[in-house]
């Protein structure tokens, strides 16, 4: 399955290396490394998918032991939360973002005390913006709330 | 006298209140994240890397660095009390230093892995200052078709010494060139792979790349399965190593040191393959070699050397012909870039201030970390006892910030974001990252090379052929991929073999 993602990878970079102009030999164009890039990682795609095959039995027991006892419900959590964060940071501002999303971690996720999960959220997201905002002067997003 | 000469100049360099203050700063972080098991250097150095933005080029060098030897030292500490490596060139660390710490040994076996760590890295610093200036003068006669087949002799090494599948590692380093290319080509202007996004046409950040593949992945492979981590509670007394101890351990320090250090210029080499092949030498020469595994001190001594002598190592390529050897390598060259300095050969002539005073601080730096690691050891077992619980959301948190800060654009997070899905995924499927990471940072160097070479050969692949340095890069990458298919197809036959005879 991996190797025929990669494959897809490779095909698709060459296709827009052409698109890009890959030139001659003499005088290569935008496109010349990165469609030498996508025709080896087709090839070692290809490669991969041979290997596989060839030793189909021994995988699929490989396979099924790489998800056994996996908790999918904290990697996915985290994804979303992370998802969540993203879309709304420059909207509500740093410090509200930050503070949400860490009480949420320590709270929901990590089912911490509320005491613990406040404490903590407050004083990271509190301490992180007095660093990057006032030592570092990095730009942090005010949102509509204007902080 | 040169030696010395610029040995004082580095000192120099680093002896003001800010280096200097740098300098611990680095190597407090570098220990407090090898101790802690789920955040490496590579991440780290990624975190921290946009706040480096503010400070004189020199220092971030020695900070960065400092986080990149220190976390060496750290790394030890959980491997010997929790049998848990806090970093990846410790994994050997744990057969005997845990074994060690069972039988009520753990102080000797800390304070070898200090005492050993600080010897190598001091050696290693010495051959990084002896070796560099000569071969930064080998490498001022480079063209262009000399550095492309050395940095495809960089990458069939670093795919070759790879864990896993040599295959899987080769097309890593394809993934890593083609992102590589994404963003505007520097020789005509076009636009490559932006997607009609406006961030996307500097190209990917190497931060939010990074940060996905190694900081978000690791995260992730850590949350989806319950570990529990027991720190060993025996009374941790008596951290100076006995006189047998030091008799046993002092060739495995030596020799440790020695092949830390070569390893460690080779790219992919680094310190874990030195930790490696240093204690399966080890093991070889013994004369009990029945011991190792049981608690022997030349195997918690010899690793250890020689994953800090490693460090000192993997500066040479980077120093001298700007070639990074590892992850931890590139993000320099990034944090180099940032501040406008090309690493290379002419580094040297240009900045002998940050040459010398990088080198110097190591020394500085090796010091700090002997003080850091022995009274205050104390200090670093209470911090293995903070749960992993506590400790992810704020991974994440500095990584969200961090890819954030760079440019101010939500963008690098959901890139990095989106890596850190494809890092796990890479991970669970036995890819590994650190090619693709190298290739990334190449690639812009590469295709410069190659396409100069080809102007200059009017479209002839004759002028990689024709040039000694060339030739002997392109033989050498050959032989090794030569050697793996061989290897791949003499132990498919063995199989075979096996499986016809039942």
């Amino acid at each position: 399955m991996g190797s025929l993602f990669w494959f897809a990878v490779g095909l698709i970079s060459i296709y827009g290396s052409i698109k890009l102009g890959v030139g001659t030999l003499r005088e290569p164009g935008s496109g010349f490394l990165s469609f030498l890039a996508g025709g080896s990682i087709s090839l070692m795609a290809m490669v991969i998918f041979l290997q596989s095959f060839l030793r189909r039995g021994e995988l699929l027991v490989k396979l099924s032991a790489l998800w056994e006892g996996v908790r999918w419900r904290r990697p996915v959590a985290i994804g979303l939360i992370l998802v969540a964060y993203i879309l709304a940071l420059e909207r509500t501002g740093f410090l509200i973002t930050s503070l949400t999303t860490l009480f949420v971690l320590f709270k929901i996720v990590e089912k911490l005390s509320w005491v613990k999960a406040i404490l903590i959220s407050v004083s990271i997201s509190g301490v992180s913006f007095c660093l990057f905002n006032y030592l570092l002067k990095a730009t942090l997003p005010r949102g509509i709330f204007g902080f | 006298m040169d030696f010395f000469a610029n040995l004082i100049a580095g000192l120099s360099v680093v002896l003001t209140p800010l280096n200097l203050s740098f300098c611990f700063l680095g190597v407090f972080v570098g220990t407090l994240i090898g101790v802690l098991p789920g955040i490496g250097p590579v991440g780290t150095m990624a975190i921290l890397l946009p706040m480096t933005y503010g400070i004189p080029p020199t220092t971030a060098i020695i900070l960065l660095a400092g986080i990149y030897y220190g976390a060496q030292y750290g790394g030890s500490t959980t491997s010997i009390l929790v049998n848990i490596p806090g970093e990846a060139a410790s994994v050997i660390t744990t057969l005997d230093g845990y074994q060690m710490a069972l039988q009520g040994r753990a102080g000797p076996a800390l304070g070898i892995a200090a005492f050993g760590s600080f010897i190598a890295g001091t050696l290693s610093v010495i051959g990084l200052q002896a070796i560099a200036p000569p071969l930064v003068r080998v490498a001022l006669s480079f063209g262009p078709p000399e550095y492309f087949s050395l940095m495809i002799l960089g990458l069939v090494i670093l795919t070759y010494l790879a864990q896993k599948s040599m295959v899987k590692a080769l097309m890593m380093a394809g993934i890593g060139v083609l992102l590589g290319t994404i963003g505007l080509d520097s020789m005509t202007g076009q636009p490559r792979f932006a997607f009609s996004i406006p961030e996307l046409l500097d190209g990917v950040g190497l931060v939010p790349l990074v940060m996905g593949l190694f900081g978000i992945s690791e995260v992730f492979l850590n949350v989806e399965k319950m570990v529990q981590r027991h720190v060993s509670s025996t009374k941790i007394s008596r951290l100076l190593p006995s006189f047998r101890d030091w008799m046993e351990s002092k060739w495995a320090i030596a020799r440790g040191s020695a092949i830390g250090f070569f390893l460690g210029i080779l790219p992919g080499g680094g310190a874990i393959l030195g930790s490696l092949v240093s204690y399966a030498v080890e093991k070889r020469v013994s004369k009990n070699p029945e011991k190792f595994g049981k608690g022997a001190i030349e195997g918690v001594a010899a690793p250890e050397s020689a994953n800090n002598s490693a460090t000192g190592g993997a500066f040479i390529p980077l120093l001298t012909l700007g070639i990074p050897a590892n992850v931890v390598m590139a993000i320099l060259i990034g944090a180099l870039m940032i501040h406008g300095i090309t690493p290379g050969p002419m580094l040297l002539k240009e900045h002998p201030d940050l040459f010398w005073g990088v080198i110097a601080s190591m020394y500085v730096g090796n010091f700090m970390l002997l003080i850091l690691n022995l009274p205050l050891i104390g200090l670093w077992v209470q911090l293995l006892r903070v749960p992993y619980s506590i400790l992810f959301p704020l991974i994440l948190f500095f990584c969200l910030i961090g890819s954030y800060a760079i440019n101010n654009s939500t963008v690098d997070v959901a890139l990095m974001l989106l890596f850190g899905v494809v890092g796990y995924l890479m991970r669970k499927f036995e890819y590994e990252p650190a090619p693709l990471v190298l290739a990334f940072v190449l690639s812009p160097i590469m295709e410069q090379a190659l396409r100069q070479s080809l102007i200059l050969s009017t479209g002839s692949f004759m002028i990689f052929l024709n040039r000694p340095i060339s030739i002997g890069c392109l033989i050498v990458a050959a032989g090794l991929l030569a050697t793996s298919a061989v290897s791949f197809f003499r132990k498919r036959t063995i199989e075979k073999r096996v499986d016809v005879n039942g």
